[in-house]
């Protein structure tokens, strides 16, 4: 035995911690964290002065009555838009993911189209669709289709490649189908993850109209933009809390179908029973109403006039603005906005992980509900009452409503990470720390680093909207532009945005593999 | 004395009675194994064993500590002591091997020695020295999910050679080992608990291979010991009767045995009950 034997891995993670350093501190500089401004005693003043014009709520029976309409539309629209991104993401995930296949293939066209519909924010969607449709929530659902549909085909792409493979493989070695395999193989060991994931994104889209809301998309996101117009704090608390109920309620219906997805199958021959065939009606009528409610004429999407308008609309965005010094203010945007999404993401992880942990969850599931139900833009104002306008109150932002959002699927995560070599290390006289760092934890860590990296693309996109409530970053120069009608700019800003997500997106694909 | 269970009931939380009544004495350094149909309950006698399940009725001392007496910090340091080779080994794919055998140690070593570890590996020597006595030494550095079921397996059993504990539980140890790396490997046991003075109980789905390596057999049966005498002592129509729910073959592991005849160890449901 060699007494002077080293580990052949040191040199590489040395490497890597030190890399990971002098790439993040630039960042840091660049997203102006200063942890100090927080605890100014001015500073809390004045946010203490703006929660307190929050009480008491605002309960009048006509605002109620308003709430209750907004409430509906924008239950309605998560949920068109969300069929409308299901229908998008089911064929478009089956494209683009390598699972089930015997090469491994990935599919380059279907890829780049999925990163043009989750690159460019629902927002910028949005305002196009409304161009078009005019006011109204017809725009939010298209957006959110859209942009939905991107995101959800690329997760179930990536959650069925992340499942085991040999199921699928001895399938097809068998002579079945791709498809078939698929669902007999790897379909049962994803589903929980595919389930959960799909309502978790309903709740999204819940939030994400309240965002479009404010360009005019309907729902609640139109009665929050108008209560904060007039500065009326008790409306705005109210509708945030009619806010918290739905995603709650979200939450509570997501915990209630993994329960179901785990109940051992009856013993009869067709797995589908009475609760499984009232859930389908439930899901098909509830998507029926929800397009009957906000009366779209889906028709209207296919007319001549809606495509010239379509056609207008863009054709005034080209060309864009590719003058050196547009370019270099656009580069300083792409670096702040950059900035913004890692800063924040990684203060979310560290928070989501920490807020994750603890076995007696009742508290810190209300604790993480409560930082995600509460949108990035309305953190947004509140972080820039606390350090002022800028990067930091936006990254603050990213981290406030992230962490709610990866503590939740981190403590999911943990909760499905098996639980054998935690317990065998237990039963070793491992101190629990212990055996879930060295048992629970690196089995759950595929699924966490692609969490956290998958955060991040949507965080990149994100970063970018926050600026237009003067968080900093390429949304901020876009607000500016669009303002003032300078189209031109506001194309390279767009492209910028573009561009930057992919960018985003090739460099987690790659940090992924290196994780594997 | 190493352990003593007296009048120990299991019932699950299902109502299904594991054990019941079950009375077993073992001093310091005897090697039992246990056989029995499946469903007989050895799994759940090593549960009670390894404090992994408290009994519901009777008592339970192991390594002189009385376990129906509750205390976190003692426990684990009681349970720092009994090493369990479990039936699929309990390691993670992504860990590396290395990570996976010094994680025997995490009951006995301070807080900042198992932090550390994580970053590099602190007692790589300790490692290899267990990892060359199931002969992988050369997998030191790889990582877990590039290992085969029985090289895994094995990664499993040298975590508790490097744990060196007092008692040493094996739940089926070698089911996924072929034939010759399973006699290897029950020897490797045996031999490293008779060297360290430590008691050995592991629970054998092969006959043979329980009555050719330990000293003392515990037939177990629907919860209850159905025997408990010297291998020495075990014949053919006790076992017989010990499997009587199994059909007319006893379960072995090797091909030619020495008290079977040849015909029913070389029959190809007992090859497929075994292998």
């Amino acid at each position: 035995m060699k007494p002077t034997e080293r580990d052949p891995a040191a040199r590489r993670r040395l490497i890597g911690g030190l890399a990971t350093l002098v790439i993040l501190w630039p960042l840091f500089q660049a997203a102006e964290v200063k942890p100090g401004v927080l605890f100014d005693p001015g500073n809390l003043k004045v946010i203490g002065n703006f929660l307190a014009a929050f009480l008491p709520p605002e309960t009048g029976t006509e605002f109620m009555g308003y709430l209750a309409k907004a409430t509906l539309e924008t239950l309605a629209i998560a949920t068109a838009g969300m069929a409308l991104a299901f229908l998008i993401a089911v064929p478009m995930a089956y494209l683009a993911t390598g699972a089930g296949r015997e090469k491994a293939t990935l599919n380059p066209v279907t890829r780049s189209l999925l990163t043009i519909l989750r690159g460019i924010p629902e927002l910028v969607w949005a305002l196009v669709f409304v161009r078009v449709f005019g006011l109204g929530p017809a725009a939010g659902v298209l957006a959110l289709g859209l942009t939905y549909g991107g995101m959800l085909a690329k997760v179930y792409a990536e959650i069925l490649e992340s499942v085991d493979a040999a199921p699928a493989r001895a399938l097809r070695h068998n002579g079945a189908s791709r498809p078939l395999a698929i669902l007999y193989g790897l379909i049962p060991q994803a589903s929980k993850e595919l389930a959960s994931y799909t309502v978790y994104r309903w709740e999204c889209a819940i939030r994400a109209s309240v965002v479009m809301g404010f360009v005019g998309a309907g729902g609640l996101g139109q009665l929050m933009d108008q209560a904060m117009k007039m500065l009326n704090g008790g409306e705005a608390a109210t509708i945030l809390l009619a806010f918290m109920v739905l995603v709650f309620a979200a939450d509570g219906f997501s915990g209630w179908l993994r329960r179901a997805l785990d109940t051992p199958p009856a013993n009869r021959a067709s797995p589908f029973g009475w609760r499984s065939t009232l859930f389908g009606l439930a899901v098909v009528s509830g998507i029926v109403a929800s397009f009957a409610y906000l009366e779209i004429g889906l028709k209207a999407l296919l007319t001549v006039e809606a495509a010239n308008s379509i056609g207008e609309f863009i054709a005034g965005f080209f060309p864009p603005d590719l003058s050196a010094d547009w370019l270099a203010k656009v580069g300083q945007g792409i670096w702040e906005t950059l900035a913004i999404s890692v800063v924040g993401t990684l203060l979310a992880a560290v928070a989501g992980l920490l807020l994750a942990l603890p076995k007696w969850r009742a508290p810190f599931s209300f604790l993480l509900n409560t930082l995600r139900s509460v949108p990035e833009l309305v953190w947004a104002t509140i972080t820039a009452l606390a350090v002022g306008l800028g990067p930091f109150a936006g990254a603050l932002a990213l981290a406030l409503h992230t962490s709610g959002v990866l503590g939740r699927l981190y403590a999911e995560a943990l909760d499905n990470a098996p639980p054998a070599p935690g317990q065998a290390l237990r039963l070793a006289g491992a101190p629990g720390g212990f055996a879930f760092l060295y048992g629970t934890l690196p089995g759950a860590a595929p699924q966490l680093i692609a969490y956290t990296l998958y955060r991040w693309e949507m965080n990149i996109r994100m970063a970018a909207i926050l600026g237009f409530v003067g968080a900093g970053g390429l949304g901020q120069l876009l607000y500016f532009e669009l303002s003032l009608f300078h189209h031109a700019q506001a194309s390279t800003v767009i492209i910028a945005m573009l561009l930057l997500s992919i960018a985003v997106d090739q460099a987690s694909a790659w940090l992924r593999r290196k994780m594997n | 004395m190493s352990f003593c269970l007296n009048g120990v009931g299991l019932t699950h939380a299902n109502g299904f009675a594991a054990l019941k009544e079950l009375t077993l004495k073992a001093e310091k350094g005897e090697r039992i194994a246990l056989i029995g149909p499946s469903g007989a309950g050895k799994t759940s006698l090593l549960s009670v064993l390894g404090t992994a399940l408290a009994p519901t009725v009777g008592t339970a001392e192991v390594l002189d500590f009385g376990q129906n007496f509750r205390s976190t910090v003692a426990l684990a340091k009681l349970r720092s002591r009994i090493g369990t080779v479990h039936q699929s080994p309990p390691i993670p794919g992504r860990q590396r091997v290395v990570t996976a055998v010094l994680a025997g140690k995490l009951g006995q070593w301070p807080a900042w020695k198992s932090l550390a570890s994580l970053l590099y590996p602190l007692d790589i020597p300790g490692a290899r020295a267990a990892l060359e006595r199931v002969d992988l030494a050369d997998k030191l550095f790889a990582r877990c999910d590039q290992l085969s079921g029985g090289q895994l397996q094995r990664v499993g059993i040298a975590r508790v050679l490097y744990q060196q504990p007092e008692l040493i539980l094996a739940d089926e140890p070698v089911s996924a080992l072929d034939p010759t790396l399973a006699l290897a490997t029950i020897r490797l046991l045996v031999a490293d608990a008779e060297a360290r003075g430590a008691t050995l109980v592991a629970s054998l789905h092969a006959v043979d291979l329980a009555l050719g390596n330990f000293t003392r057999i515990v037939g177990v049966r629907a919860g209850q010991i159905a025997f408990d005498l010297p291998a020495s002592e075990v014949g053919v129509p006790l076992l017989h009767d010990l499997y009587a729910s199994e059909g007319d073959e006893l379960p072995v592991q090797a091909h030619e045995s020495h008290f079977l005849p040849p015909a029913a160890a070389n029959d190809a449901a007992t090859r497929a009950a075994c292998c």
